[in-house]
């Protein structure tokens, strides 16, 4: 049942904007291939494996690698990003590289001009809540996105909670072989 | 224009009446008890640097009748306030809050020590320290003397103080920058208030100064004997519970009662008392209570659970609420007889509000020792434990509610299945709010469970030592503006850590690095809570001086003040520049040349957002936590994108220096790995010599390396300014990076201001020494 919003809501607004909830992979992979130029924003949930022995940090570079998207790498994921022999395209932490983003005359990662597409990957959920809601304020010029599996709220597209992590790996296969299926 | 001349004339004649300025100790500098608008060029200037960061924690604005109004997609509200201002506000609210706190701390103990010696009370800090008070003569202008003094020193805050909250208004201040102005007002009156407090504590309870060698306390649960009544003391202020210790002390019951303290009591009532002990932070505050091992619990003020009644009735413990901050709607006791309110207490389990410290403590002893015998104080088994972990079906729900996002529910798997290691990690991270326990729908007593993991084990922690001394402040300050000592690190604040074992993790990281490294309230608990190979705490195995290898604890929240102060007797003894009525010089000074950085690693309070405004306003920067991005504004800057010019003092010109030093105010970090780094980094300073900032490279590279790794810094270049500048044990290293990135050398500044880059009353020649 949708919500029912009352008629005059000045008095009882409760929540934010909120993000779009996306289930279906294949949106995702269009969302990101109609970007101009997306950006990856890495965070350090994803050194941490998963039951079945897989680092999430691989489900990212796949992602990156399959639709061709510049990594930023925050917190210590840099280290292991090399590790597995990709280099980040650049290297800041949350909040600095959100600071860079919401300045529309940015000239971005590959100095080709600001973002158009953010996407959040394995930060935690207050820091990585907070640099959203930061952009969704500050950065009109701007979409964002998350990978996690858990909903974002202040993000503009954002996965839902998935209860257990197979169906969350699930979604990430099929976007990542959505996105390596070209347009 | 005459009429002006003359009104501002008048009330600096009252501002140098009120600061004695008769007394020729040093002339009066520009701005005296300064107003709201007296330092403002200064904040934009810093603002213009490290703007402000807004992360907003809600959509909305809530404040008055017109609203709700929705300030998201660049909408204004209906008074016209945009999300910028209205974050900012918050953030103003927040400090002043916090400023209050402190400041009403400070009132409160000086009409308490007033009340006993007078306010003539002559402040003596010891031999090793005449500059007592760096802050209140600094801001203020005044030389304090006496207790009395430190009430002047009041009676200004709480007046700035009600011109700030008054700008909070609807309809009043709309600029973001302007409210972030006033927010660096009230975090520099903070530490005035602090330093307040701290001095009139030192001197009316005789807590230790002068010295650096303070006692080893113990801490933690295991270090309260069960077996004798217990009287746990929470909070902030010592006038009640140093009144229990003298109670025991005149009816020689010292051995015979157990006075444990949580959050900055404790740390008060151990400068008092050795023989007091520390249950901990914040952080184990429920814990404690619920462990049921208090038979009195006395409450005072700031960081104390609002349900402490509550709780205390579940499991037979009484409460004291000894201060008018948090009554909890008590009956007040403060004229009733004693044995009246111990009857009461004793037989029907009452808990009362007593306002009169000294019949308090009187009370507390006499009920403990009446209660303790008729409870019983028992730990939960092992086998216990694991029979009441089996209701857990790991549903989840505790985890969604968890601030810290805990998978509790594995935990509490896996203890019922015998493995104890995961609760004992969780118990490390868990910030002891209770949500959990409250939203599970099978009543787990995870508190109780994680009894378990608390143990009984036990650590020390150096008590409390007030001021650093003005002696090793002479020797310390020549290495730590030329940068030979890399950095002071001053690791402070709250419990809300991502993981408790992260503190004594950064102490030992950069104590072992010859930083000199400084600690207080929850933080400088936490620091003792961790133990080596060989079974020492950092208390145990570094130096308790301030120098290089040292770690410090000045004390309680309010002796941050001294923290901060230290780097304005850098300033003022060691560079001789004059300190009164001087603000901006000094921060000036601080900025450009003294390598110190704060790290609030679990920063939760309003206080922590008032201490470390104050310290940006000073210049220095502050790393803090991952949940501090709930503080909703940082102060960033863009690396080489900003302004970083300075004017050469010495020269006379202004230079474009490119170099980001100090990087940022005020940062938040996700990890301990991103901090490490980080907080070395911070320490950089653009007067460093060449051979102070190989040291402080060599130490961001190899902590970059140690925790990060995948190559050298990204923004290395932009901190070599000449080949010498490069650390010897990377030279080839850095050297080729540096060429294959085209790296140009540059000049080092000989003297760096921002005095003489903005409109400001000093001139450039102040800041020559």
């Amino acid at each position: 049942m949708s919500a029912v919003i009352p008629r005059h809501r000045v008095n009882v607004l409760t929540g934010f904007k909120s993000a779009r909830l996306i289930e279906d992979a294949s949106e995702y992979a269009n969302l990101i291939k109609k970007a101009r130029r997306p950006l990856l924003v890495v965070g350090p949930l994803l050194l941490k494996s998963l039951p079945d022995g897989k680092l999430p940090l691989e489900y990212a570079l796949d992602i990156a690698k399959a639709a061709k998207i510049p990594i930023c790498a925050t917190a210590q994921t840099r280290g292991k990003i090399v590790e597995l022999g990709v280099q980040p395209d650049c290297v800041y932490d949350t909040v600095e590289i959100v600071n860079a983003l919401k300045d529309p005359d940015w000239r971005g990662v590959k100095k080709e001009g600001n973002h158009d597409l953010v996407m959040f990957f394995g930060i935690r959920s207050d820091l990585g809540n907070q640099g959203l809601s930061t952009l969704k304020h500050f950065a009109p010029h701007l979409k964002t996105m998350t990978m996690c599996k858990h909903y974002f709220p202040h993000a503009s597209y954002s996965l839902p909670n998935f209860k257990k992590d197979v169906n969350w790996q699930e979604f990430l296969e099929n976007l990542i072989a959505n996105l390596k299926k070209g347009d | 224009m005459a009429v002006a001349e003359k009104k501002l004339s008048r009330k600096l004649e009252e501002i140098y009446e009120r600061i004695k300025a008769e007394i020729p100790w040093e002339p009066v500098g520009p701005t005296p008890m300064p107003e709201i608008p007296d330092l403002r060029n200064w904040d934009m200037r810093l603002l213009k640097t490290y703007a402000p960061f807004y992360a907003p924690f809600c959509d909305l604005c809530c404040f008055c009748t017109y609203g709700k109004c929705d300030l998201t997609g660049g909408q204004r509200g209906a008074c016209g306030i945009d999300i910028a201002a209205q974050q900012a506000r918050i953030v103003l609210l927040a400090c002043l809050m916090g400023c209050s706190a402190h400041a009403a701390h400070g009132a409160h103990i000086l009409e308490h020590l007033i009340e006993k010696h007078g306010p003539d009370k002559k402040i003596d800090l010891g031999g090793s320290i005449e500059i007592e008070a760096p802050h209140i003569r600094t801001v203020l202008g005044l030389k304090p003397e006496t207790l009395g003094d430190l009430q002047t020193a009041l009676e200004y805050v709480f007046k700035e103080i009600g011109h700030l909250l008054d700008s909070c208004h609807t309809g009043q201040e709309g600029s973001a920058l302007d409210y972030e102005s006033k927010a660096l007002h009230a975090g520099m009156l903070d530490h005035v208030g602090m330093e307040a407090a701290d001095i009139a504590q030192i001197v009316g309870f005789n807590f230790p100064t002068s010295t650096a060698d303070t006692p080893l306390v113990e801490m933690g649960w295991g270090a309260i004997d069960k077996s004798k009544p217990t009287i746990l003391v929470s909070g902030h202020n010592p006038a009640t519970s140093t009144e229990v210790i003298d109670y025991l002390r005149e009816h020689n019951l010292e051995d015979k009662v157990e006075v444990a303290g949580v959050c900055c009591t404790a740390l008060e009532t151990t400068r008092y008392s050795d023989k007091a002990k520390i249950v901990g932070p914040l952080s184990r505050q429920l814990f404690f209570m619920r462990a049921g091992i208090a038979d009195v619990i006395m409450t005072d003020e700031q960081c104390i659970r609002t349900d402490t009644p509550q709780e205390a009735t579940k499991v037979g413990s009484v409460v004291v609420a000894c201060l008018d901050k948090a009554m909890y709607g008590l009956e007040d006791a403060t004229e009733m007889d004693v044995d009246n309110i111990v009857r009461r207490m004793v037989d029907n389990g009452e808990h009362f509000a007593i306002l009169d410290s000294e019949k308090a403590a009187e009370v507390a002893v006499k009920v403990a020792i009446e209660l303790a015998p008729k409870r019983r104080k028992e730990w939960l088994t092992e086998n216990e434990a694991m029979e009441l972990a089996k209701k857990c079906n790991d549903c989840g729900m505790c985890e969604q509610v968890c601030p810290n996002l805990c998978s509790i529910g594995e935990g509490i798997t896996e203890l019922a299945k015998g493995n104890f290691e995961p609760i004992r990690e969780l118990f490390n991270q868990c910030i002891g709010c209770g949500k959990c326990e409250e939203v599970c729908p099978r009543d787990v007593a995870i508190f109780k469970l994680m009894q378990v993991a608390a143990g009984n084990e036990t650590w020390k922690a150096r008590a409390g030592r007030g001021p650093i001394m003005d002696t090793e402040i002479r020797t310390v300050g020549a290495p730590i503006t030329l940068g030979t000592i890399p950095g002071v690190v001053a690791i402070v604040g709250c419990s809300n850590f991502p993981d408790i074992d992260d503190v004594a993790d950064m102490v030992d990281e950069f104590a072992k690095r010859k930083y000199i490294v400084v600690l207080s309230g929850c933080s400088a608990m936490v620091a003792g809570m961790k133990k080596d190979a060989d079974g020492k705490t950092v208390y145990e195995k570094y130096s308790p001086n301030f120098e290089a290898g040292g770690v410090v604890n000045v004390g309680s929240c309010v002796a941050n003040s001294h923290i901060t102060g230290a780097a304005i007797k850098i300033a003022n003894i060691f560079a001789a520049l004059p300190l009164r009525g001087n603000y901006e010089v000094m921060a000036d000074y601080v900025l450009n040349r003294v390598g110190a950085v704060g790290v609030a690693w679990g920063a939760m309070s309003q206080k922590a957002a008032s201490i470390a405004t104050g310290c940006n306003r000073l210049g220095i920067p502050v790393v803090l936590g991952p949940h501090s991005s709930k503080y909703r504004r940082l102060y960033l800057s863009r690396k080489e994108e900003d302004d970083w010019k300075v004017m050469d003092a010495r020269k006379k010109e202004i230079v474009d220096t490119g170099e980001p030093s100090p990087e940022h105010l005020a940062y938040v970090c996700e990890t301990k790995e991103k901090a490490m780094p980080v907080i070395a980094k911070l320490c950089i300073r653009k007067n460093d010599t060449p051979q102070g900032r190989a040291i402080k490279l060599n130490h961001y590279i190899s902590l970059y390396k140690k925790y990060i790794g995948g190559g050298l810094p990204e923004d290395l270049h932009l901190f070599v300014r000449r080949d010498a500048d490069i650390p010897l044990v990377y030279k080839k290293e850095v050297r080729a990076h540096l060429e294959k990135i085209g790296w140009q050398p540059k000049e080092p500044v000989g003297l760096p201001t921002l005095i003489g880059t903005y409109p400001s009353k000093v001139p450039l020649d102040a800041v020559i020494h």
